[in-house]
């Protein structure tokens, strides 16, 4: 047990030594089965990014001082500009909430993420891990935003929401954290509870347009 | 049948298409660009229904969506049943089958229609709550018999087979209805790159120039409208939406626009296609655009089908090459009606008369009248009509100057169809939807949309201008006030040149009077939908309904799919001359959504079948659905209620289940208890004020069960949490229970004590929980852990950090069985592979799956309660018998203290939670069963009570059972008797709810 300010944290992921497999939400789906088998063409496509580590860092964001170590453990600066990311190497950090930022990583750096962020910063902050109960939908193609429109009251034109927009919001009779990473290309992340019901919500409202999976 | 109506040319059809359609089970043929209405009038149909409440034969009035009487029952099959569809709206296609809504059997001989007339007479105005609503349990019979007799359509019986859309838009601008003002406004704002939808409820655009032989720049007006819908067509940020109707304007410009896509090929959608759209937009700015409906004039038996609006029998003639009759009278009160007339006579049928109600018509149409030889009868009324499933002729009398009085003797005349108008109503239902009160307008005579705080702009006859180069011009103009205000810069368009028109003073009258008062005058309808008649009016004001909104409820005008289109204002206007009032100072009732039927189907979208709600799956799902569980809802989750073997009844399962545990080993997917992360320094304070026990002293490593309440002192949830480090927490919550747990946090934190430095972070699917239960659960964990999990290493209520068959774990020793148990978490990416792992090991120890139900059954052998369950939002802990997990002494507040200590909280004979052993120990009390203490007691007998769980432990082998009895915790050993619906009474002595172990030795080995 690690008590480095007062909180416990442990490294989540087995060693690699232990051969334990890991499932992302969608393991039991099979998507490369149904990529192989699938729409090759469509004006959908989908894929599963699992496995990730994600951290949920909150603080304030008037403090310089937690601002400032974040910014050298992450090696960018916390987005402070609402519904924004910043996206650098193989990290993602979006904007949630004035004093909440959702950081993704591989997975296997989460807990030295982690250890850095503890090491760094002192004083009122949070740092909690949730990896396990995330998931990643990448949603591209020149349907995409037709698709979205159903699932989603937010205004996805791109005067509105340009690529590196982030919103948490409402998908389906869901949520989704929803950013822009392309011109028609988008990343849901999404809960791993509901991640079957918006898989195949997703597969309902993609149909009139083909929906290609990609594993 | 030969289409004895249709005209040779002219139109907006294609005669080379013909469509057969069915109506009341006969073929009939129409063409191309029809619509049913018009399909049935070129057919010679008269009679479409009959009426609500008087089963009065009814026709054709209108040609949109005002048409009050035309309201089919579709359908080819049942599966594609569809009620409330105006035949003026729906267009024709191959095959389209349709029927009466009203007057089965036969609309032409209705068993009702003798019967009607007496009925009538029993459905006075007022009759809806004079009747339906005493008695109260009668409504239904009342609301059957009533829905029967006037038959309202139906809806179909199988599932319906079609797919619906449900789509977010954003706009700029939202322009309704694409008329020429709507037109000019969607170009304007189109042309400065503005977002904008143009929703219009017909097939194609054009609104009245569809209908109207007004010239554009010299040229058909369709060619206009051709070029400027061109043009929106090719621009990116512009949708057009045709058969749209904009159905209801909600606050914050939110609107929904209904989008019929298929409705017009066939019953059923194409496959792969939606039947329907509906569309919610968020717009910044609104244009309405909808025009105006003319409002036919009130008289004698005005009902009897020939009887139609002036502009309608235009419509058909041009639109559609339909003349709707033979002799034709027009009356009018303004110079819109005349061109009924002309255009009847241009189709080669004879115009009867022009009777205007002005005493001095003068102008253009006047003169134009003359030069066609059409007889002008001046300053009078059609009073009264003759027929009953036709009209076959009309009484014409004299007016008084202001319309009030009949002069001078009848004349009778033979016609077959009476066009009449009584000016225009500018359709202002979207602007009412959000509560703008419309404002009377003297020279419009009508309503205008009232001022609202919506960013909602008005063009054309919505404003009152009724001419063409109004609309034009006020379209324009809207959409570059709409331009200005968002800051969207300018554009220009060119204007048609349009024909001028002089328009002269119409002449404000809404009834025409007869020889006889009103209420021995013939009916004279107001709502011919809802059989709304000026005597009924002046009935519901003489009896003291002077208020508008009364009238309205009173008699019925406006209700139900109508909303008053054409019936209102001169509703309003009755009322207010019965009142001695002015219409302005009589008011106006509110329009309500939606403006036109909307279908089920268009409002439900995908949200059906599987998507009908989340279902939430833990990792393990897989396992649990391949080793046949059967699944409980749980909030949204997808719980295992148990593991069936073959051949097992579920009792039996229950048993094996129960009974594995308590002798072995017994395991629970516990992932779905809400799990919340709390850190920071005052988390520990924090948790102090929203548990009602004390935490202070919790030291890292070990766990703590709570008692969470509202204000009222109330338990509304409950679980056990772990201190991780000195500033750091894991609280568990109910399954069900999470999120509002997590937001009481937040709201407490956000709004009391924002001075705590806590924060709370939701960590529920990040982790698999799962429970190994029994005395052999620690065997098992030890074989999978190289820590030491001994007692003495790691003893009830503890935490420890560890690996568990190779997963990082925190293994958390808490008991919901009363048993040696373990919880171990792990992220829950690894929870299946863990879970495996502990079968793999598990099996020499009959390591066996339970859900939900034994797990509630484990609990209740421990008096353990539920909260939801066994407390429902009136229990405090004292009345759980809980009063070990309040601490009085903390020296901050908690959350319920006061609301505990309240005078009713703290008195004798509150419902108390206690256990209760049947005396008959095979009998499992139904959970929710009253009790009472005597049961000779006469009745109403005084209950005591009631059972909130209660099953069959077959570790005890008898029943048991938890209860709330008043004063229980002192009545321990006395008698409770529950009287069940099957007539036993069953008798049960109160006890301990604490009925295996009660000293808490299993779980403490």
């Amino acid at each position: 047990m690690s008590d480095t300010n007062s909180v416990a944290i442990m490294n989540q992921v087995p060693d690699a030594a232990a051969g334990v497999r890991a499932e992302s939400p969608l393991h039991h789906a099979d998507l490369a089965t149904v990529a192989h088998k699938g729409n090759k063409i469509g004006g959908v496509h989908f894929r599963e990014v699992g496995l990730m580590g994600h951290l949920t860092l909150r603080c304030d964001p008037n403090n310089a001082e937690l601002i400032g170590a974040a910014a050298r453990v992450l090696g960018v600066e916390l987005p402070l500009t609402p519904l924004s990311s910043v996206e650098s190497g193989g990290t993602i950090v979006r904007w949630i909430a004035p004093d909440e930022w959702l950081i993704t990583v591989p997975n296997d750096q989460s807990f030295d993420l982690e250890t850095r962020f503890r090491a760094e910063m002192s004083g009122h902050y949070s740092l909690v891990n949730g990896s396990g109960g995330l998931t990643i939908y990448q949603v591209s193609g020149e349907n995409v935003v037709d698709m979205l429109k159903k699932s989603t009251p937010v205004d996805l034109h791109d005067s509105e929401f340009p690529v590196g927009k982030v919103v948490s919001t409402v998908f389906a009779k869901s949520g989704a954290v929803i950013r822009r990473t392309g011109a028609n290309e988008f990343e849901l992340l999404v809960r791993r509870s509901f991640a079957d019901y918006l898989w195949l919500w997703i597969q309902s409202a993609s149909a009139e347009f083909g929906l290609v999976v990609e594993a | 049948m030969t289409q004895k109506n249709r005209l040779q040319s002219g139109g907006r059809i294609d005669r080379s298409k013909a469509l057969t359609f069915t109506y009341n089970g006969k073929e009939y043929k129409g063409f191309e660009g029809d619509t049913l209405a018009s399909a049935m009038l070129a057919n010679g149909i008269d009679v479409i229904g009959r009426s609500f409440k008087y089963s009065r034969p009814r026709g054709i009035v209108a040609a949109g969506a005002e048409e009050p009487n035309a309201v089919m029952q579709l359908g080819a099959t049942e599966a594609t049943q569809v009620p409330n569809v105006r035949a003026t709206q729906q267009e024709l296609f191959d095959g389209l089958v349709s029927g009466a809504t009203n007057g089965w059997p036969s609309v032409d001989n209705d068993l009702m229609g003798v019967v009607g007339k007496v009925g009538g007479k029993m459905m006075p105005p007022g009759f809806y709550y004079k009747t339906f609503m005493y008695p109260q349990s009668m409504w239904e019979t009342y609301e059957k018999f009533i829905r029967k007799a006037a038959g309202l359509g139906r809806s179909s019986l199988e599932n319906d087979p079609d797919s619906y859309e449900k789509i977010n838009q954003h706009c700029d601008v939202l322009v309704v209805g694409a008329g020429p003002a709507g037109l000019t406004a969607a170009l304007t704002a189109g042309r400065a790159g503005a977002r904008v939808i143009l929703a219009d409820e017909q097939s194609e655009f054009g609104g009245s120039l569809l209908s109207s032989r007004e010239t554009l720049d010299g040229a058909e007006a369709s060619q206009w409208v051709e070029k400027v819908t061109a043009e929106l067509a090719g621009m990116k940020e512009v949708m057009l939406l045709p058969r749209s109707t904009v159905n209801g304007y909600h606050d914050h410009n939110f609107l929904t626009i209904h989008q019929r896509n298929t409705d017009h090929i066939s019953d059923k959608a194409p496959a792969g296609q939606a039947r329907q759209t509906l569309h919610r937009v968020r717009a910044k700015w609104v244009v309405l655009a909808t025009g105006a409906h003319e409002r036919p004039l009130v008289y004698g038996n005005n009902d009897v089908p020939g009887c139609m609006i002036a502009s309608a029998v235009s419509t058909y003639i041009n639109r559609y090459g339909v003349v709707p009759g033979n002799e034709l009278v027009v009356m009018t009160t303004n110079d819109g009606g005349y061109q009924a007339a002309f255009d009847w006579q241009d189709a080669g049928r004879k115009v009867v008369a022009i009777v205007d109600t002005r005493q001095n018509p003068q102008g253009a149409q006047v003169a134009e009248a003359s030069k066609r030889g059409i007889n002008l009868i001046k300053g009078s009324g059609v009073i009264d009509v003759a027929g009953s499933k036709r009209v076959t002729g009309v009484s014409i009398a004299t007016l008084n100057a202001e319309g009030t009085a009949v002069q001078g003797s009848v004349t009778k005349l033979s016609a077959d169809t009476v066009a009449t108008s009584g000016g225009w109503s500018p359709v202002i239902h979207l602007a009412g939807h959000t509560g703008s009160r419309p404002v009377w307008d003297d020279k419009v005579v009508g309503f205008l949309p009232g001022p609202t705080v919506e960013k909602r702009l008005v063009a054309g006859a919505i404003a009152g201008d009724f001419t063409t180069a109004g609309a034009l011009a006020q379209g324009a103009e809207a959409g570059r006030k709409a331009l200005a205000e968002l800051g969207l810069g300018q554009a220009e368009i060119e204007l048609p040149a349009t024909e001028e028109v002089v328009v002269h003073p119409p002449m404000t009258l809404f009834q025409i009077p007869h020889l006889k008062k009103t209420s021995e005058a013939p009916k004279q309808f107001v709502d011919y939908q809802n059989d709304v008649t000026a005597a009924g009016i002046e009935l519901a004001c003489r009896e003291g309904f002077e208020s508008i909104e009364h009238v309205k409820r009173y008699t019925a005008l406006g209700f139900g799919t109508d909303q008053g289109k054409l019936g209102n204002i001169a509703g309003m206007a009755i009322a207010a001359k019965a009142t001695g009032r002015t219409i302005p100072e009589t008011g106006t009732t509110i329009f309500r959504p939606n403006y036109t039927p909307v279908t089920f189907g268009a409002m439900v979208g995908r949200d059906r079948g599987e998507l009908f709600d989340p279902k939430r799956y833990t990792a393990m799902h897989k396992w649990h659905v391949e080793n046949g569980a059967l699944f409980e809802d749980v909030g949204q989750w997808k719980r295992p209620w148990y593991f069936p073997k073959a051949g097992e009844t579920m009792q039996q399962s229950l048993d094996r289940e129960c009974k594995a545990t308590r002798e072995s080993i017994g395991i629970l997917d516990a992932s779905t208890l809400g799990k919340i992360d709390i850190q920071g320094k005052d988390a520990r304070e924090f948790l102090g004020r929203v548990y009602t026990n004390a935490w202070a002293k919790l030291a890292v490593g070990k766990c703590r069960y709570g008692l969470m309440c509202g204000e009222d002192g109330m338990v509304f949830d409950d679980g056990v949490t772990s201190c991780l480090g000195e500033n750091h927490f894991v609280m568990t919550t109910t399954s069900g229970g999470a999120a509002r747990v997590y937001e009481w946090l937040e709201l407490y934190h956000q709004t009391e004590w924002p001075d705590l430095e806590v924060y709370f972070n939701t960590v529920t699917d990040h982790w698999s929980t799962m429970t190994i239960s029994g005395p052999n659960a620690r065997k098992l964990l030890q074989e999978l852990t190289d820590y030491d999990v001994s007692k003495e290493n790691l003893g009830f209520m503890d935490w420890r950090e560890m690996k568990v068959a190779g997963v990082p774990a925190r293994v958390f020793r808490i008991s919901f069985t009363g048993e040696l148990s373990f919880e171990i978490n792990v992220q829950a990416n690894f929870g299946l592979q863990v879970w495996e792992k502990l079968f793999e090991h598990g099996a020499k120890y009959n390591l066996t799956p339970y859900g939900t139900e034994t797990m509630h059954i484990l609990r209740a052998e421990k008096g353990f309660i539920i909260a939801g369950q066994d407390t429902d939002g009136s229990v405090h802990p004292y009345d759980l018998g809980m009063g070990w997990a309040v601490s009085q002494q903390k020296p901050f507040s908690f959350i319920g203290k006061r609301g505990m200590a309240r005078e009713d909280c703290v008195r004798e004979n509150r419902k108390q939670l206690v256990g209760l052993k049947t005396t008959d120990p095979t009998i499992v009390l139904p959970e929710g069963a009253q009790g009472v203490f005597d049961p000779k007691a006469p009745i109403p007998m005084p209950m005591v009570g009631h059972i909130t769980s209660s099953y069959w432990s077959a570790n005890l082998g008898h029943s048991i059972a938890m209860g709330l009895v008043k004063g229980g915790l002192d009545r321990m050993g006395e008698k409770v008797y529950y009287p069940l619906a099957d007539g036993r009474v069953v008798e049960a002595e109160i006890c301990s709810p604490i009925f295996l172990d009660p000293k808490g030795e299993r779980q403490n080995v």
